[in-house]
């Protein structure tokens, strides 16, 4: 694509429903206009007009309507209900805590074919995938930091390796740094980068997971076999592998994903395309083993790891060469078991082999195998305890009373923790809940 | 440049402070460290006017907010001529709810874990209001030393101060170094100071916590380099190199064991043939208890990690 119509793009980008079709026939939107589009004119996701929903759509069908003003004209109350929602999310989430994978292993499958150059999500589809998965990689590091992440490219109908696996975020986001390297062209290959993938992780241990996120914008793949030959090693492998479309459902794609077990979902815009790859952040939790083999056998997902905690040097220590990129430099991590220095953990030593982690990277996967019990709802305003009129973490007043009371959420905004009985106001609610991991009130 | 914004985590532990007081060196009593921390505080508020204060004190089994400059004390304090209103409100609503909470003598360790999380939550009521807050901090100034049962929800309370980017300060009054605050100082930029001579506490105070982390990056303000990363084995808490973790819970095993001690679940008999083989000989020749004893649980609640192969 010449920059310059990039350019131009920018320039009329800030308004959807630009009129001078006349003026400049390049205005493309959401509403598409271009008349050499010949294969994405029938695309729903673009369409101004409603004619027929696609299936993947349903929940998201005239969505505007569902959000109401309430007698003051605000609409406070309509995001009250949508925070309700995402409370009722969590608490129907399973209240004994689960097995999870903590090791995990994933390979980030790019879509780097010509269709990444449409414009339906802004700037580009390509730059836009680029972008958030800067961010999911990112976010994904910081909530799985045992974890390990390889990047493939579906490039002129071959899969090609961008990123080789690896546990340290800063070298995977290099991998996608240079947009200029993954210039989009050609048609994709599911079936060629699958098995790109599927190679790469054959020699994992079997506690770890085996992951694949494909991010896949064509409506086509121009593969050299059977891809359901593919799909049945990746069944055998223990593969999971998740699609993230951009274009629409494709019949292969969510084949894929029901029998692997993993998550298929069609972008409608930005927010839902960062959504639908965030939901892939959290670990997974372990599939089912067979249980015929009782209660005593020995559980194959489960096995003991030997990991070495390495020594910090200071930063002032004398300069050495360090062994994974033959720098000089002052900082590094002595490896415990062949003393040579790495920059930095955890990753794998590039001597001996062992697995090198500090034990802040053990206690950051922590809150996912003791999570803080869900609050109840507190909904009746005799159930409150004398003295207690704010919030007990941020000291915040409660409110007197809340409209409108739904299932989830309190009519008069106090949250209790079901151990300490303590009262929480929602904005701590959520902040307890998604980012701090531990209760105020009990200290755990 | 913006207003800063700093919440102070006192410890007020009954037991430790008595201590403190008669300490043989360098005594340094409750009154005293409370006049020295006004006067800190008072700093504080008086360097801008627009900057923001909050403390907290964690007190035997419950924490507590006594101050915040958002929401003043219902009745103002009797107005004194000679002193500056701000710090007088300041000084007498952080005495006034010390005398109030310290009433109860208890014998349980101070409560530094819901403290933090309160500075924490408080900080993130703060963030949601206002777009552009500045460098939050946190100070912590305690006197106890490391509580081993509070280490996952302490280091998850680092790590969210790391995501909310807040620095966490810490001094230690008191007793020996604690771990944990080295520990989160170093992850998220700020400084550890582990006090020698504790009359100079106001001079500590305002030399290295008082300038905000936007311009302590122009001073040399003191730093952490030996930081011990290592962790400590579950069964024997013998501190280690070379560890054997658990890859369902991630508990750290100082020799190859064949049930995991805390989530009951077993391990494959090859690996442990393969560990045994691979470890170091000179490490095997050390005095070690028998695998099959069993090694003590931890005392958090980790049993509810499911249990061996049943949960899906």
């Amino acid at each position: 694509m010449p920059p310059k119509e990039i350019d131009h793009m920018d320039v009329d980008s800030d308004s959807d429903i630009s009129i001078d079709l006349g003026h400049n026939n390049k205005t493309k939107g959401k509403v598409k206009v271009k008349a050499g589009e010949k294969r994405k004119q029938d695309k729903g996701k673009a369409k101004a007009k409603d004619t027929q929903a696609y299936t993947w759509e349903a929940s998201f069908t005239r969505s505007w309507e569902t959000v109401q003003e309430d007698e003051a004209g605000s609409l406070q109350t309509s995001v009250e209900d949508l925070l309700a929602r995402g409370r009722r999310r969590r608490l129907l989430a399973p209240a004994s805590a689960i097995r999870r994978t903590i090791i995990r292993h994933l390979i980030l499958i790019l879509d780097l074919s010509s269709a990444m150059m449409d414009r339906d999500m802004r700037p580009t589809r390509f730059d836009l995938m680029l972008q958030y998965a800067r961010e999911f990689i990112t976010e994904w590091f910081d909530q799985n930091p045992l974890g390990q992440i390889g990047v493939v490219g579906m490039r002129a109908g071959l899969g090609e390796r961008v990123g080789e696996m690896s546990g340290n975020p800063q070298e995977v986001l290099k991998s996608i740094a240079d947009r200029h390297k993954l210039e989009p062209t050609g048609e994709p290959s599911l079936q060629n980068a699958i098995e790109m993938a599927r190679g790469s992780m054959n020699h994992l241990p079997t506690h770890s997971s085996r992951e694949i996120l494909v991010v896949f914008g064509s409506l086509t793949t121009c593969d050299p076999g059977n891809i359901h030959d593919t799909l049945d090693a990746c069944v055998k492998n223990k593969i999971r592998i998740s699609v993230v479309a951009i274009a629409a459902e494709m019949k292969i794609c969510r084949n894929l994903c029901d029998k692997t077990g993993g998550q298929f979902g069609v972008a409608m815009n930005e927010g839902h395309f960062k959504d639908l790859l965030f939901e892939l952040v959290p670990p997974p939790a372990q599939r089912a083993i067979s249980r015929a083999a009782g209660a005593g056998a020995t559980n194959p997902a489960a096995d003991l790891m030997m990991m070495g905690f390495p020594t910090r040097l200071p930063d002032a220590s004398p300069l050495s060469l360090c062994v994974c990129h033959s720098e000089m430099k002052s900082q590094g991590f002595l490896c415990p078991r062949c003393m040579s220095k790495v920059c930095d953990v955890p990753t794998d030593c590039d001597i001996c082999g062992l697995m090198i982690v500090s034990s802040p990277h053990l206690a950051r996967s922590y809150h996912h195998l003791f999570p803080v019990k869900p609050y109840d709802a507190v909904q009746d305003e005799a159930a409150v305890p004398d003295g207690s009129t704010t919030c007990h973490a941020c000291a915040r007043p409660f409110p007197s009373k809340i409209a409108n009371a739904k299932e989830g959420i309190s009519s008069i905004g106090r949250y209790r923790c079901p151990d300490c009985h303590f009262d929480f106001c929602s904005d701590c609610d959520v902040f307890v809940h998604d980012v701090v991991h531990c209760c105020p009130g009990c200290g755990k | 440049m913006d207003y800063s914004h700093l919440s102070v985590v006192l410890d007020l532990s009954p037991a430790q402070w008595q201590e403190c007081s008669t300490d043989q060196e360098s005594a340094l009593s409750l009154s005293s460290f409370l006049s020295q921390l006004l006067a800190f505080l008072n700093a504080h508020i008086a360097l801008r006017d627009e900057n923001t204060l909050a403390v907290f004190a964690a007190l035997p089994g419950k924490s507590t907010m006594l101050y915040s400059s958002i929401d003043p004390p219902e009745q103002p304090p009797d107005m004194d001529s000679n002193s500056y209103p701000p710090f007088k409100l300041l000084d007498s609503a952080v005495i006034s709810s010390i005398a109030s909470n310290l009433d109860s003598p208890s014998d349980l360790p101070s409560a530094l874990v819901g403290a933090l999380t309160k500075a924490l939550c408080y900080i993130n009521r703060l963030s949601l209001g206002h777009s552009a807050l500045a460098d939050p901090r946190i100070l912590i100034l305690s006197v106890s030393p490391d509580l081993a049962t509070s280490y996952i929800p302490i280091m998850n309370s680092i790590f969210s101060a790391q995501k909310l980017k807040i620095t966490i300060d810490a001094c230690q009054i008191f007793g020996p170094d604690t771990v944990f605050l080295q520990q989160a100082a170093h992850l998220t930029g700020g400084s550890y100071l582990h006090l020698n001579r504790r009359d100079a506490l106001l001079q500590y105070l305002i030399m290295a916590f008082l300038p905000p982390p936007s311009i302590r990056k122009i001073l040399a303000v003191p730093t952490q380099d030996r930081i011990d990363f290592r962790a400590a084995c579950f069964c024997h808490k013998n501190i280690i190199d070379i560890g054997f973790v658990c890859s369902v819970c991630l508990s750290i095993f100082c020799q190859p064991v064949p049930v995991c001690s805390t989530c009951r679940t077993k391990f494959p008999i090859k690996t442990l043939k393969r560990l045994n083989a691979s470890r170091p000989p000179a490490e095997s020749n050390s005095a070690r208890p028998s695998p099959a004893s069993t090694p003590l649980s931890r005392p958090t609640s980790a049993s509810q990690n499911g249990t061996n192969g049943s949960k899906h």
